[in-house]
């Protein structure tokens, strides 16, 4: 069982997370919350999504899983205008998605959850550095970045304390320095890790410019990028693996 | 080459190298370097891959080319080369000269008459292991530092082996004869773009209710490598006639049949000749510099043709998986 209403512009938050870096998914419908977890095909990126019950106008779930294929689920996201309420029912009977958005219905084919990729494991990861900045700055320094590079690194200096995006081309280099002062927090600590900048820029794209972005970095390790969406009522984890560094 | 037949027979299911990740696969290596040297020398020009000598390289454009697959998927290949003939295969290693003598007659025939294409087909099938194609094999796979084994005879009945005993999750070859072999899982098209085929051997049994002895009495009644098979005996009437009479022997009593050396080719695919002595190191740590060297400067192929190959291979080095930390 599962019938929600939820807001257009929740709902799109939620799914651009995702479709950033999986076309199908799972989504778990337990009874407090709507989950999604999935991993790309070259298990690189991943994504970790929790929206509370409270993040929809109403909520009832009894614990099932159903797939998707998020690209159809967000064209139809996307027909709706920021203020619409999107009303989300279940047919266990047909697996069918019906969403009816203000007169609009739509009747979505559901995917066997069998045939997704399975739900990836989460890292065990005890990463010794967190930065929490703007999703802006963060995306001046992808930015600046994707010009030069096609890959990024991540770094935070213990003396200086400070954070650092940098990024060396063929040519040209380009090298955003993050002071204390103008991050929202630093817990410094040893963190040095390069990362691909076509994954980083797709996490980019979904996460919003004033989001406040906690970044927990460590020396060649995963990269962990958490945001809130649904006014703190979901949230997104993002995992990224490294690129090992050559000398 | 193995007898196509036993398709009919082989459980048989797509899977994607995304669900084979992380596993180890025992490469049936003329199997797989046949592939690469039929499509490599089809649809590229020779000069590519042939020294000023003279000499065909081909198998270092399909090397370079065909790791990345494994290399992207984390997937670990152990490159399994066949050690001496065996001595009832002599026939059909005779008549595959024999095949290929002709090939290359046809082959001149099209090129007076100016045919590419048919020229293009046939010299495919003119081509074989050459000495030079057998050592740049392995001093690539050298400095490429991906594992190879020598079979003491058969590399698929190694490659079968090596997986029966747990050493590798799968077996890659084209070849259905691995079930008879068997090998347990095999991977089939891991030389071609789309997703592999999973030829899995104890649902191949159950499907049918019969026993491996039984199967490999069915790929003899059918023709294998060692034997031509009993005329007008298909998989199917051998398969009933196996389940009906038990096995290989009872077959032939009730028909009357005759096969030269039964007992001996059964033995070679229930009991062939493998070792115990291998060992290798899945941890793959490529020297890419010095294979790019190797092939483009020591034996001359065009930089162009393995740029890309190359590039995947350093690329699929650096980047991480998650799975490492879980």
């Amino acid at each position: 069982m599962f019938k929600a209403i939820v807001s257009a512009s929740t709902l799109r938050d939620a799914l651009d997370s995702v479709s950033v870096l999986v076309d199908e998914c799972k989504i778990r419908l337990n009874e407090d919350e709507l989950a999604i977890r999935a991993v790309d095909p070259a298990n690189v990126g991943m994504v970790d999504l929790a929206l509370d019950a409270a993040a929809f106008e109403s909520y009832e779930a009894d614990g099932g899983v159903i797939g998707v294929n998020l690209s159809r689920l967000e064209d139809i996201a996307g027909m709706a205008n920021a203020g619409d309420l999107v009303h989300l029912e279940l047919d266990e009977e047909t697996r069918k998605l019906h969403i009816r958005i203000d007169g609009l219905s739509y009747t979505l084919a559901l995917i066997d959850p069998d045939s997704i990729r399975q739900e990836p494991d989460i890292p065990d990861l005890d990463l010794p550095a967190t930065i929490v900045l703007e999703g802006n700055q963060l995306d001046r320094g992808i930015k600046a970045a994707d010009m030069v590079s096609d890959h990024i690194a991540l770094r935070v200096d213990e003396d200086e304390e400070a954070f650092f995006i940098e990024a060396e081309g063929d040519t040209d280099d380009v090298d955003l320095e993050l002071g204390r002062d103008d991050l929202i927090d630093l817990a410094a600590g040893p963190a040095n890790s390069l990362f691909s900048l076509d994954y980083l820029k797709d996490m980019n794209k979904a996460i919003p410019g004033d989001a406040e972005v906690t970044v927990e970095l460590g020396e060649e390790f995963p990269v962990k990028l958490h945001y809130e969406i649904a006014e703190g009522m979901g949230q997104v984890t993002y995992m990224l693996a490294p690129r090992i560094q050559s000398d | 080459m193995g007898n196509a037949d036993l398709r009919e027979l082989a459980a048989l299911s797509t899977v994607s190298l995304d669900d084979v990740r992380g596993s180890v696969v025992a490469v049936d290596a003329h199997n797989w370097l046949y592939r690469y040297l039929t499509t490599t020398v089809r649809w590229t020009r020779d000069e590519v891959y042939t020294t000023a000598d003279g000499e065909e390289v081909a198998n270092l454009v399909g090397l370079v080319q065909g790791l990345p697959r494994f290399f992207e998927h984390d997937i670990t290949p152990v490159f399994v080369f066949d050690g001496g003939v065996t001595e009832l295969k002599d026939d059909e290693i005779e008549s595959r000269r024999e095949q290929k003598r002709k090939a290359k007659e046809k082959l001149e025939e099209a090129l007076e008459r100016g045919d590419k294409i048919e020229a293009a087909r046939l010299e495919s099938q003119t081509q074989r292991l050459t000495t030079v194609i057998q050592e740049t094999s392995r001093e690539l796979l050298d400095l490429l530092d991906v594992p190879y084994i020598e079979a003491p005879a058969e590399g698929e009945a190694q490659a079968a082996y090596m997986a029966r005993r747990g050493d590798a999750d799968y077996v890659g070859s084209e070849d259905y004869d691995t079930l008879l072999f068997g090998a347990p899982l095999t991977l089939r098209g891991l030389t071609s773009k789309g997703d592999p085929e999973l030829m899995d051997l104890d649902a191949t049994l159950e499907a049918h209710g019969i026993t491996w002895e039984q199967l490999v009495d069915v790929g003899i009644l059918c023709g294998t490598d060692f034997n031509p098979g009993v005329k007008g005996i298909g998989p199917k009437t051998a398969l009933s006639a196996v389940k009906e009479h038990g096995d290989l022997w009872g077959v032939l009593d009730a028909r009357g049949l005759h096969v030269e050396f039964a007992d001996r080719i059964r033995d070679l695919f229930l009991d062939p000749p493998v070792t115990d002595e291998y060992e290798y190191d899945a941890d793959i740590d490529p020297d890419v510099a010095a294979a790019r060297e190797y092939v483009v400067d020591a034996w001359e192929v065009d930089p162009d043709e393995v740029a890309r190959g190359f590039e995947r291979i350093e690329e699929s080095l650096v980047q991480t998986g998650l799975d490492r930390w879980t």
